[in-house]
């Protein structure tokens, strides 16, 4: 792949791959439409993580609380279905739920007094609709994260506080967060780099429609790569992708680095 | 008298609020993959009117005229055949991997383990290309043998992560005891330790199973129509016949979503091991 960047490579020209130096680089540090895209996916990035992390932590949190609840087993199952579902299937879920004349999705919003409208073509709707898919999609993730960091804080640290009645502010910031922090972190980080790649929603859902409106860096990268055979290109993005990708881990090893470090 | 009275009282109200909550929350989430189970059970005609018909008699002559519907029970059978002996592999390979990373620890482990993961950290997409031109180059596009030695190793970063952790935790005194009675090193590795890893080699099994069962891009890149896997099925369910028929969509969709549930039911257990890629142990 970091071979193939550096060359003029395209599968529908019988011409053999042609060493071209840094100019794949080149083009695509000036490809206007590729920078909109990658922007496109951090604003993404962003939101999804935002969402996802506070929305995982309450649900998280909600269940840790409720580790004696009747049908503990099967509540968690139907709550994280939606994660192990592959995007092909939920992107066409969705698609059939959010149809425009018969999906239910619209049927609640007439109840709500608004007409009909086509979410994944509507060019102010299509983005958001795609973040409350993901949302939808991998909210259960950084529930179970939330699970796994508060099951990792020893039974007698919380003992302890409750006993000494530590408000709880004060309880999550010096006995939990401490504790909980580490598997957290993961959590975020590998969202990040998930909703980076996340590409078989918007391909499915609304193919980076309308106009660009959805298009994510790593569609446009399946674009070149099947659509228009532009390997050389595309190799180029994937190992631009790899670095954000190796960036994205070092600095969140960094700034664990930097806590455990501050308080030892 | 009346404390005691009143004490049980203020206990249950917010419990039940939070169960109550909980398993909202739980509803929610599940609620989209309901509706297309539903839509799956609807007699054909009311699939799409407008508004949702909310009672129906329930029907299932949706699934299984999908199940018999042109390729649908191949892809199903093509994707136990890959994923099962794919993964069955890895695990060997990953087993012999993850034992010599955690005994000998050789120079550069911690590296290496990292070049592992580092597969996950591009997309698909990238990694597809090279495999598309080394299947062409060799012609293994569209059989099983290309299919299974490329699904072995994308299973295989993940099984030696979770088999070494498991390794890691078991206690060296068992080689050596072996040893000293005169175990040869396959017998220290096949009679002592893995019978030790079960909950590894469990949590590896299940979850390399739903990710090549998951995989899509590939299949449907490196696969071709003999050995295309139930994802493609899916996908390609969308241009059945030329129209798209959502009783159908949503029919096959169930029949891929509910072997799906059971096994995180089953196995809920090794979720987080599993959706961690092997770097949290832990129960939820």
């Amino acid at each position: 792949m970091l071979g193939l960047s550096f060359n003029d490579y395209k599968l529908i020209s019988s011409n053999a791959p042609r060493y071209v130096g840094l100019s794949n680089y080149q083009s695509f540090l000036a490809d206007q439409q590729v920078a909109h895209a990658v922007n496109r996916t951090f604003v993404f990035l962003l939101f999804a993580i935002i969402f996802q992390t506070t929305l995982g932590i309450l649900i998280g949190a909600l269940f840790w609380r409720n580790d004696k609840l009747r049908g503990r087993r099967l509540a968690l199952t139907l709550l994280f279905t939606p994660m192990v579902v592959t995007p092909v299937a939920s992107a066409l879920f969705w698609k059939l739920i959010l149809d425009p004349n018969f999906g239910v999705g619209n049927y609640f919003l007439q109840i709500f007094g608004v007409h009909k409208i086509d979410v994944l073509t509507s060019s102010t709707l299509a983005f958001p609709t795609l973040l409350v898919v993901d949302t939808w999609m991998w909210t259960p993730f950084m529930a179970l994260m939330t699970l796994a960091a508060l099951g990792s804080v020893p039974k007698a640290e919380l003992e302890a506080a409750s006993i000494d009645r530590l408000p709880l502010f004060t309880v999550i910031k010096t006995v939990v967060w401490p504790h909980a922090k580490f598997i957290l972190m993961l959590g975020i980080l590998l969202r990040s780099i998930d909703a980076f790649k996340t590409m078989d929603l918007s391909l499915i859902m609304t193919d980076g429609g309308p106009g660009d409106k959805t298009e994510l860096i790593a569609l446009s990268l399946y674009r070149y790569a099947f659509k228009s055979f532009n390997l050389g290109y595309s190799s180029a993005i994937s190992v631009f992708l790899l670095f954000i990708a190796i960036a994205l881990t070092s600095i969140y090893l960094y700034v664990l680095n930097l806590k455990t470090r501050k308080e030892t | 008298m009346a404390d005691d009275f009143m004490k049980p009282r203020r206990k249950s109200g917010p419990i039940k609020l939070s169960t109550l909550s909980a398993w909202l929350v739980s509803l929610i989430f599940f609620l989209p993959i309901a509706w297309i189970i539903a839509s799956a059970l609807k007699p054909k005609q009311y699939v799409l009117n407008f508004p949702p018909k909310w009672i129906f008699m329930p029907t299932l002559s949706n699934i299984t005229d999908a199940i018999s519907y042109g390729n649908t029970a191949k892809y199903f059978l093509d994707s136990v055949i890959y994923s099962f002996t794919a993964v069955a592999l890895a695990i060997l390979v990953s087993f012999l991997a993850a034992y010599s990373f955690s005994r000998f620890k050789p120079a550069g482990t911690d590296f290496l383990m990292f070049l592992l993961l580092s597969s996950r950290f591009v997309p698909a997409a990238a990694l597809v290309i090279p495999f598309f031109q080394l299947f062409n180059l060799v012609h293994l596009q569209d059989s099983f043998v290309g299919l299974i030695l490329f699904y072995t190793m994308f299973s295989i970063p993940f099984s030696v992560w979770i088999l070494k952790g498991f390794i890691d935790g078991v206690s060296t005194k068992f080689d050596e005891t072996g040893f000293v009675y005169g175990a040869s090193r396959m017998h220290v590795m096949f009679k002592i330790i893995l019978p030790q890893l079960r909950p590894g080699l469990v949590a590896a099994f299940v979850f390399n199973i739903i990710f090549v069962w998951n995989e899509f891009l590939f299949n449907f890149q490196l696969g071709g129509i003999h050995t295309y896997g139930i994802p493609v099925g899916l996908f390609t369910s969308i241009t059945k016949d030329g129209h798209l028929d959502w009783s159908f969509v949503a029919s096959i969709g169930t029949v891929y979503v509910l072997p799906l549930a059971i096994t995180i039911y089953a196995f809920q257990k090794y979720l987080l091991v599993g959706l961690t890629f092997g770097t949290v142990r832990g129960e939820v």
